[in-house]
């Protein structure tokens, strides 16, 4: 840079050269550039000679003057290869269009390997109005740069966690009662993120049944500062019904106010699913377990019950009694052997109803079974004069096992014919139908009732008989719940002494 | 107070006609008493000793099965607590069933008015000692 050429470009009011001269001429202005932390540099476009400010050398690590004065050189050795082509290209846009030059590069310091610099710069004309200079500045950024790039890859951490996770964020401003959510908020509400959530709104979400907890849960958290944290189902704005978990926690200003709600909320509705799947087969499970368990102790005990009798006989015929006695005796023996057999029937009917897995659904017609069964105990209900009403209309069929359905009809209405009251004649109505997802049965009679808070646990129960009934043999109603238990369904009773007994019954 | 009588009134509350029958041969076999009442469940037994007519024929005591239709074992300790000021006599309960059930072992010996608990069947020793017990 001769002083030739310096007078050529004189023109100029801040050309390299009166930069140069003033630089180090002017204390005050040369203090004031190199106090900003700014480096200046000056490239002539032409013949790539350069200039770098001692401020420029000083950020790099070097001495004023210890630099390469070529542009060229300065691109090859000192700038990140993954930021050549980016400034290369930005000069050429900017000498194209004059649009602003401003970029960030890595630039090779000498002992702290690569830093991040913001350089920026403007090309002037020479007296041709030709483009022949470019002058600049750069400034150093590593840090902001890499706090930059730091939080980026945190938020892109996040944003990926959080979307793997389906979980977002809020923050409820409590003062103003500003509602914010995060990205995976509107997703997990199929909402579009342009609308701005409001508390109402978002608690509207909520299923019924849900929506009071979570209203109570957010006011107790701004009323109490008690923090809560729930599983309960949201329909979303596409009408999808799913389980969130929403945590919610409140921030506690100095005079232990709560002004802020911040918390979670996380789509979980597979995972709930599972589980409540997992507790259902828990709950199947525990059942089986406590009918086998039942049955096991039904088994002892009836079994004892004989073989005991059948003892007692035998030591009272070994005893020295006369023959007619001995006849007795013998006579009760024959008698526990055919009740033992009987037994033995009745729970070998248990156990199939308990083992026959693959029972054959089939659809079969609640009124041709009804009326069939009703020609069964023709002449019970003559003698009885009952009157027996139905009404299958609301759901005229069902997938079950026939021979169940028969068995149940068998036992509800012979049980009602038995235990009529003696004051009136029988009047028995049976109907069914159909709610959410099952098949319901009704069978009500106005018969002797049942006292429930004396019996309620042994209505169901094996040879358990509530009248002092000859014929009554305490199996029906034990065998009736078995089939509709081993259908996944359930029998309930509502009774009232001398009013009569109502059975609802879920089938399916 | 009645005047104690040689023999011990025995009843026997239970609808096993068969064990009923068994427990009388019993007791006459051995010669335990001559007399014995039998009731088919406890509301029978219950009708029979609130009824004053019946205060002279007491039993001395009581063999109570527990499964019965219409006012079983336990509904009947819970009327005989209630009646047991009435009755002029002291009344040795047992139970007796044949259930090994453990929850109705301890229902029964948590009864203070239930002397003892017995499963069935009955042996003879075990009868005496009863007797003896009661006496």
């Amino acid at each position: 840079m001769s002083e030739e050429k310096d007078t050529a470009f004189g023109m100029f009011p801040i050309g390299l050269q009166a930069l140069n001269q003033h630089y180090f001429a002017n204390k005050q202005l040369h203090n004031l550039i190199e106090s900003t932390n700014t480096g200046l540099w000056e490239r002539n476009i032409e013949d790539q000679q350069a200039w770098w400010s001692p401020k420029f050398c000083e950020l790099l690590g070097y001495e004023y003057g210890a630099l390469d004065t070529s542009y060229t050189s300065f691109i090859d050795k000192l700038v990140h290869p993954e930021d050549k082509k980016p400034l290369v290209d930005a000069y050429q846009n900017h000498l194209k269009t004059q649009s602003p030059y401003k970029i960030e590069v890595r630039l090779l310091t000498k002992e702290e390997g690569y830093r991040w610099f913001e350089t920026s710069g403007k090309a002037w004309p020479d007296e041709n109005g030709k483009l022949s200079r470019m002058i600049g500045a750069v400034v150093d950024i590593d840090q902001k740069k890499r706090n930059e790039i730091k939080l980026k890859r945190n938020e892109f951490l996040l944003n990926e966690t959080n979307k793997i996770a389906n979980v977002g964020g809020w923050e409820l401003d409590v003062v103003n009662m500003e509602l914010t959510w995060s990205k995976e908020i509107y997703e997990i509400y199929e909402l579009p993120t342009n609308i701005s959530p409001d508390v109402d709104s978002a608690i509207s979400f909520f299923e019924p049944g849900y929506r009071e907890i979570i209203s109570a849960a957010v006011s107790d958290a701004i009323k109490f500062c008690k923090p809560y944290d729930l599983e309960l189902q949201i329909r979303t704005a596409k009408g999808n019904i799913i389980w969130v978990r929403t945590k919610g926690i409140p921030i506690i200003d100095s005079n232990g106010e709560c002004i802020t709600l911040r918390g979670i909320f996380q789509n979980i509705n597979e995972n709930k699913l599972k589980e409540l799947n997992l507790q259902k087969s828990l709950d199947l499970l525990g059942d089986h377990n406590r009918r086998l368990q039942n049955f096991a102790h039904i088994v002892s005990h009836n079994l004892r019950s004989h073989s005991g009798n059948l003892q007692f006989m035998v030591n009272i015929f070994a005893e020295n009694i006369s023959a007619a006695e001995k006849d007795e005796v013998f006579g009760n023996i024959r008698s526990i052997s055919e009740s033992l057999a009987t037994t033995i029937d009745h729970l070998n009917e248990i156990v199939k109803i308990q083992t026959e897995i693959s029972k054959e659904l089939k659809p079969v017609d609640f009124e041709s079974v009804f009326k069939s069964t009703q020609n069964v105990l023709d002449s019970n209900i003559r003698r009885t004069r009952a009157m027996i009403c139905y009404d299958f209309s609301s759901c005229p069929t069902i997938n079950y096992v026939p021979a169940y359905l028969e068995s149940i009809f068998l036992n509800l209405l012979s049980n009602s014919l038995k235990y009529r009251h003696p004051d009136r004649n029988p009047k028995i109505i049976c109907e069914t139908y159909f709610d959410k997802e099952h098949t319901y049965m009704t069978f009500e009679d106005n018969g002797l009732g049942i006292d429930l808070e004396k019996h309620k646990d042994k209505v169901f129960g094996m040879y358990r008989t509530f009248h002092q009934n000859t014929n009554a043999k305490g199996i029906g109603l034990f065998i009736t719940r078995n089939q509709i238990e081993s259908l996944g369904g359930s029998i309930q009773i509502e009774s009232a002494v001398n009013v009569g007994t109502k059975f609802t019954i879920k089938l399916t | 107070m009645m005047t104690a009588t040689p023999f011990k009134t025995v009843c026997v509350i239970d609808d096993d006609k068969i064990y009923i029958y068994g427990l009388k041969k019993l007791i006459t076999i051995k010669e335990l008493s001559p007399n014995l009442m039998e009731f088919y469940n406890g509301k029978e037994a219950i009708d029979f000793l609130i009824n004053p007519e019946n205060q002279n024929q007491l039993p001395d005591i009581i063999f109570l099965d527990i499964n019965m239709p219409v006012m079983d074992g336990w509904g009947f300790m819970e009327s005989f607590v209630k009646i047991k000021p009435q009755l002029g006599k002291k009344i040795t309960i047992y139970m007796v069933s044949s259930s090994i059930n453990q929850d109705d072992i301890n229902r029964a010996k948590g009864i203070s008015d239930v002397t003892d608990y017995v499963i069935k069947p009955i042996s003879q020793d075990t009868l005496v000692e009863l007797f003896k017990v009661a006496a």
